[in-house]
């Protein structure tokens, strides 16, 4: 399946009418997109609803199949959609194809801006397009935990044994401000149990984290007492105070600010797997 | 109109001066009142916690408006993007639209509308980092993204006010500037050149606890008379900031280089009216109040066609068993001297104030009644004529104060919005969105999937969805 999708694309990729598509791969495509479906275009320079602005480059897009989609988003199949495309005049009405997009404008209807797409081959091209999509996915998806992998200073899997209030060393002229966007900074203490990079079993390592509520951290990784996963762990260049101490020793903390940076303990497999990947 | 309840308040009853003594009357129907939803059909299965609501209105169309909350784009977080509601029709549909500069949310956001053409005006603490950015958008309806006109570190609670002069609009922006120098970070940003520029402009003369309240509150009348009010933090002990209430006032636009002086207090002579002295403000960032923080409720109205009539609410802690209580109170000779409490609500917070051109002013603010898991948010426009000696009560929105548990903090917000325009308050609030009509005494209108027999909520596919919290549009026609 994968060396036919493969061929598919490639053959694709290089019919007239997706030259704009053309220097992307699907995982490139996929990357930049959240809004992903088969359809048919129906209309050229057109909308499907009136709050969006119709231009030569809009197109209205009947939806065959959805592949990808946020849940929040209502999208299913027989609804069209208002498609700005990347140039004018690069779909005709007839044309079916995976487009590749992201939302743009939300109300009556749903309008996407295209990345790009793929025209369609045959009735059967649904289910290989739905798996080579969510291949590619998963493709994205490891690139991008591999990325931050390696950027990472210390990756481990371990356990959450305390949790307390960091204390930062702070600049003496600068005093110490009341907001409700203050990160709340505290240290999660954590044995680690498997050092999959830069530590070992039986260390102990302290990663900061915001622990106040504000919006401006609802994703960013919190940390509990007994909380099992794997980690991936930079050294702390956010609070300004990169030291802080554990059992008497000052040591370097840490932090784990990206949703990807706290994984299941499972996770770590996964994680091993892609370090050694080339 | 089928009912209309006038509450005569301390008018009818010598007893009562509290608003609480109040004897309470079934929400009754307006007439004219609407209540929208602004989650669009096509974000059906939306269930984000769309707290601390904004509304933005251009002032010679009244179809056009602008509205935000901290609803996330719709494609995730990784999205360049954050998003703002749009209407075309005067509130009774809106649009979402992917055109702020931040990373698929803001940190903060307010916002206003310019003078001809439309100009939208924001200031947003933008994700990620947090910097100061003010916006701009030549056509609030284009999709294009604003654009930045301004920025820098270390800002909290930007308030985008708006006036537009010959062909410039001024822009007055609200923060609190923690780079201000001693302390003093009670600041407006101003602009007369339509946000080309930026002036810091520091308003507090006085010493402080080493920073000002988070709510810095400009407000601008028709004949360029600029108010502002803020908290004065003068000392905090634990949890508990002490703090004065206080007014300053520049009587031609902050067009000067010494600006916002125009208003001196008796006390000491220095510029800012202290309303309010030693009050206590309660500084929660966690759940105290219906799961919502507390600390920071202000807000100013001015009457925009008689700029000496000015009314002021803020919250505090009062010490008789609230956890915290919104007052209001006026003056009609310029902040040169203030009544005492108009009202008093025990409770409540996020309090807005607008004056209609009649004169007549509205007061929106949110409050939680009854206890544990019987507790309701009830979300209230009262309207004056006479200074509160009486008062039109509707009922807004009253829904479950406990469900659905916070996502985050604010939980409905720190502040909402109230406007006027011609006949009409205009507003927005944010609230549980279950689909039940007795939590809306004044009817209420979804755009997105719902079913109202069973109270749920849907997706596209018809599915259940849980429970959110929405912001809501609303207009009430003000008082004759």
């Amino acid at each position: 399946m994968h060396t036919r999708s493969a061929i598919l694309l490639a053959v694709a990729l290089s019919l007239p009418g997706s030259a704009g598509v053309a220097q992307m791969s699907r995982a490139t495509l996929v990357k930049q997109s959240d809004i992903i479906f088969i359809g048919t275009v129906t209309q050229v320079g057109a909308v499907a609803v009136p709050e969006v602005p119709a231009s030569p480059r809009t197109v209205v897009v009947r939806v065959d199949q959805v592949l990808e989609k946020p849940s929040a988003v209502a999208l299913a199949t027989g609804d069209s959609v208002t498609v700005e495309t990347g140039r004018p005049g690069s779909l005709k009405a007839g044309t079916q194809a995976t487009f590749y997009t992201t939302g743009w404008i939300f109300g009556r209807g749903v309008a996407v801006r295209e990345v790009g797409h793929e025209p369609g081959r045959s009735p059967v091209v649904a289910a290989d397009e739905r798996d080579a999509v969510a291949r590619a996915r998963r493709e994205v998806n490891d690139a991008d935990l591999k990325t931050h992998i390696q950027r990472a200073a210390m990756v481990v899997a371990g356990r959450v044994e305390q949790v307390r209030p960091a204390e930062l060393a702070r600049a003496p002229a600068r005093p110490k401000r009341i907001s409700e966007h203050d990160p709340d900074w505290q240290e999660a203490i954590i044995q680690v149990e498997d050092g999959i990079k830069g530590a070992q079993a039986g260390e102990r390592v302290v990663v900061r984290f915001p622990g106040s509520p504000d919006v401006a951290w609802v994703g960013t990784p919190k940390f509990a007492v007994g909380q099992e996963g794997t980690f991936l762990l930079h050294k702390d260049s956010t609070t300004g105070s990169p030291l802080t101490m554990i059992a008497g020793r000052s040591v370097p903390a840490y932090t784990a600010l990206h949703k990807v940076d706290v994984l299941s303990k499972q996770d770590a497999t996964r994680v091993r797997a892609l370090i050694r990947k080339p | 109109m089928r009912a209309r309840v006038i509450a005569v308040g301390a008018a009818l009853c010598v007893a009562c001066k509290a608003s609480e003594r109040e004897v309470p009357k079934p929400p009754a129907k307006v007439a004219g009142a609407r209540v929208v939803d602004l989650i669009p059909v096509s974000l059906s299965g939306e269930t984000w916690q769309d707290a601390e609501p904004f509304l933005a209105l251009y002032a010679s169309n009244p179809r056009l408006m602008a509205a935000s909350a901290f609803t996330p784009n719709p494609g995730g977080s990784a999205r360049a993007t954050a998003p703002i509601f749009v209407s075309d029709d005067g509130g009774d549909s809106w649009t979402l639209r992917n055109t702020v500069p931040s990373q698929a949310m803001t940190a903060d956001i307010t916002h206003a509308v310019g003078g001809n053409p439309p100009m939208l005006y924001a200031g947003i603490l933008k994700v990620p980092d947090f910097p100061l950015n003010e916006l701009k958008a030549n056509d609030f309806f284009s999709p294009a993204t604003m654009t930045l006109q301004g920025f820098r570190a270390d800002i909290d609670q930007p308030f985008v006010r708006t006036t537009a002069v010959g062909n410039a609009d001024r822009v007055y922006v609200g923060l609190n500037d923690f780079d201000a120098p001693d302390g003093r970070t009670a600041t407006v940003d101003v602009s007369l050149d339509g946000g080309t520029t930026y002036a810091p402009r520091r308003i507090e003369t006085r010493n402080t606890a080493g920073q000002n309240g988070p709510s810095i509150r400009p407000v601008v009348a028709q004949d360029h008379t600029v108010y502002v009010a803020y908290f004065g933090w003068r000392s905090n002990a634990g949890a508990d900031v002490t703090s004065d209430v206080v007014v300053v006032r520049d009587d031609s636009g902050a067009t000067g280089t010494t600006p916002f002086r125009d208003l001196v207090d008796p006390s000491d002579h220095l510029p800012g009216r202290l309303v309010a002295t030693h009050v206590t403000i309660p500084w929660s960032n966690a759940p105290t109040l219906g799961q919502e923080r507390i600390g920071s409720t202000l807000s100013i109205a001015v009457d925009a066609l008689h700029s000496d009539s000015v009314y002021l609410a803020w919250a505090d802690r009062v010490g008789t068993g609230d956890i915290y209580t919104v007052h209001v109170r006026r003056s009609t000779d310029r902040g040169a001297t203030w009544s005492g409490d108009l009202r008093t609500l025990t409770n409540a917070t996020d309090a807005s104030l607008a004056v209609s051109t009649n004169g007549t002013v509205g007061l929106l603010y949110q409050q939680v009644t009854g206890s544990a898991g019987a507790s309701r948010w009830v979300t209230r426009l009262e309207q004056s004529r006479d200074g509160f000696a009486t008062h039109q009560d509707v009922v807004l929105a009253t829904v479950p104060a406990t469900t659905p548990p916070f996502q985050f903090l604010p939980y409905i917000g720190d502040y909402n919005g109230l406007i006027t325009r011609g006949n009409q308050f205009l507003g927005i609030f944010s609230a549980n969105n279950t689909p039940d009509s007795a939590n809306f005494p004044q009817g209420v209108v979804y755009q997105r999937r719902v079913d109202f027999p069973t109270h749920r909520l849907l997706d596209g596919s018809g599915t259940p969805v849980a429970v959110s919290i929405d912001p809501f549009f609303f207009s009430v026609p003000v008082l004759p």
